[in-house]
């Protein structure tokens, strides 16, 4: 096991922390990696020993699906243990970096308002926004306020708690810049895609810009636009970018129906944004995606896999998130066809696919060049395996392509 | 909100999540206690942490604290302070096992503490 892979850089929006703000939120980083490294696993044998058994003495029959299996494990102890130290890991989390927030916050927004009026980039938010529904009914991932509370005039605090929990979270795994799941995409990308040269670029869901990014660093010709339905996070993004040198755009905006004209965009991206919309808004993300990208353009949606690629036991460790992380849409996402939905979309059969683009920490970590074909093969082929922060080591990524030429109504 | 933090006119952030927060525990109040063992787990490493930036700093200004306290041998008043000290923690945190005896040895009941509260509120 790698102990602390990645701190996080420091750039002039970050929130920063005293020794013992920094030794809290570490220590809950170093409670989450246990319980993955160490708790997690204990699950299996707990349940093919005693849980098991135990369902099959009472129904008859084996547990059948994740319902079953949910069913049988939420009595257990050392499953109660260890859903419990998860969603408590998960809130002292976040309230030990919202602590040192709220500590230092009037300078916080005052540096994220000097950093955006030092940048060229555009910075649009809406006065007449509505945020949809499935981002306000819950605060996704126990994350107090959510993406679009609001506390204050010109507010960032959602970005700045963000930012540092996103980095807690991940354990260091997406990197020092929280950055993986964009290069890991715009490195599939230059070793599958060489010649794709996108001038035009949409981050959807972008939140604080971290996957958005790296995008205007390996395309740096490229308009480059982030859009998320939170006005403190796209704010924060743009003080962010600002800080790190970046000349990138951000928008209050829904993916769902945005402001960009017809075949605007040779690229439209999203990273861990489908599981945080709804059974309805999935589908017309995907028809907004096919309306904004010009002939040839792609859209690339990273996520986690579709629980048809996984067994029974490892769908419901994951659909724990469903039920104790409030992640309402996780578990039904992973049941729709997107496949299905892209095609329904516009999108020609033959141009969607599923692919994995293998993380980019992981090269970064090895201090190769990159993966070598052997190595790229081998992650995406394994299967996946809850507990690991990326599953097999790489992000799932749905590709489709635009058609050229629009075929006629079929 | 902090007492502090309503003495203030600046903003401050949110501290709770919108949901209902699941229950994992059939025993009540279970889940309470196992989320505070955590948070004192959490300040126990915080001050740990303290202790070893202490030995840090102290070494890089010439004090090697840590082997300084490896080497240290204890005399007969400073280890009677120390156990003085784990006792008296123990005590603490065994105060209602203490209540409890003491409830017992006075005989006293819930019954009898309902009945006393209604008898002084009849004055």
């Amino acid at each position: 096991m790698m102990l602390n892979i990645f701190q996080q850089a420091d750039h002039g929006a970050l929130p920063k922390a005293t020794h013992d703000e920094a030794a809290r939120e570490e220590f809950t980083k170093s409670f989450k990696g246990f319980i993955q490294s160490t708790l997690l696993p204990g699950l299996t044998p707990v349940y093919n020993g005693q849980v098991k058994p135990a369902f099959q003495k009472e129904h008859g029959r084996e547990p059948a699906d994740r319902r079953d299996i949910r069913s049988a494990m939420v009595k257990n102890l050392y499953f109660q243990h260890y859903a419990s130290a998860n969603r408590i890991a998960q809130e002292i989390l976040w309230e030990s970096v919202n602590v040192s927030i709220d500590r230092q916050l009037p300078e916080l927004l005052e540096a994220a308002k000097k950093l955006s009026a030092s940048s060229n980039a555009k910075l649009e938010i809406p006065d007449d926004f509505v945020p949809p529904r499935y981002i306000t009914a819950l605060d996704i991932h126990c994350m107090p306020g959510g993406y679009t509370s609001e506390i204050t005039e010109q507010d960032i605090t959602a970005g700045a708690l963000y930012d540092r929990g996103v980095y807690l979270y991940a354990m260091g795994y997406m990197g020092p810049d929280n950055d993986d799941m964009g290069r890991s995409v715009c490195n599939y990308l230059r070793r599958n895609n060489p010649d794709f040269r996108p001038l035009r670029i949409l981050d959807m869901g972008c939140t604080v810009g971290h996957a958005t990014l790296p995008y205007k660093e390996y395309f740096p010709d490229a308009e480059v636009w982030g859009i998320d339905v939170g006005g403190p996070v796209v704010r924060y993004a743009h003080a962010r970018a600002a800080a790190m040198g970046h000349e990138v755009n951000f928008a209050q905006m829904n993916a769902e129906q945005t402001s960009f004209p017809d075949d605007h965009f040779d690229l439209v991206v999203s990273h861990i944004l489908l599981h945080e919309t709804s059974g309805k808004a999935m589908p017309r993300i995907f028809e907004e995606c096919h309306r904004l990208l010009a002939p040839g353009g792609m859209m690339i949606h990273a996520d986690l896999p579709p629980f048809d690629l996984m067994d029974p036991f490892t769908q419901f460790i994951l659909d724990n998130e469903t039920w104790y992380n409030n992640e309402p849409f996780w578990g039904a996402m992973r049941e729709m066809d997107q496949v299905a939905l892209a095609r329904r979309a516009g999108f020609n059969a033959d141009a969607i696919k599923f692919d994995t683009a293998p993380m980019a920490v992981m090269e970064f970590a090895a201090g190769s060049d990159g993966y070598d074909e052997k190595s790229a093969g081998e992650v995406a082929d394994r299967e996946f395996t809850a507990g690991e922060y990326a599953p097999g080591g790489g992000w799932e990524v749905l590709i489709a392509e635009k058609a050229i030429e629009q075929e006629m109504a079929a | 909100m902090s007492f502090e933090q309503m003495q203030d006119d600046r903003p401050h952030v949110i501290r709770d999540a919108r949901g209902k927060r699941p229950q994992f525990y059939d025993t009540p109040g279970m889940d309470q206690v196992m989320s505070m063992i955590m948070v004192l787990a959490g300040d126990l490493c915080v001050v740990r942490d303290r202790l070893d930036s202490a030995e840090r700093v102290a070494k890089a200004n010439g004090l090697d604290l840590a082997a300084g306290i490896e080497a240290l041998k204890l005399d007969q008043q400073a280890l009677e302070e120390r156990e003085a000290r784990r006792q008296d923690l123990l005590a603490r945190m065994y105060s209602l096992m203490r209540k409890e005896a003491n409830e017992a040895a006075e005989q006293e009941s819930e019954r009898g503490y309902r009945e006393t509260i209604e008898e002084i509120a009849r004055g």
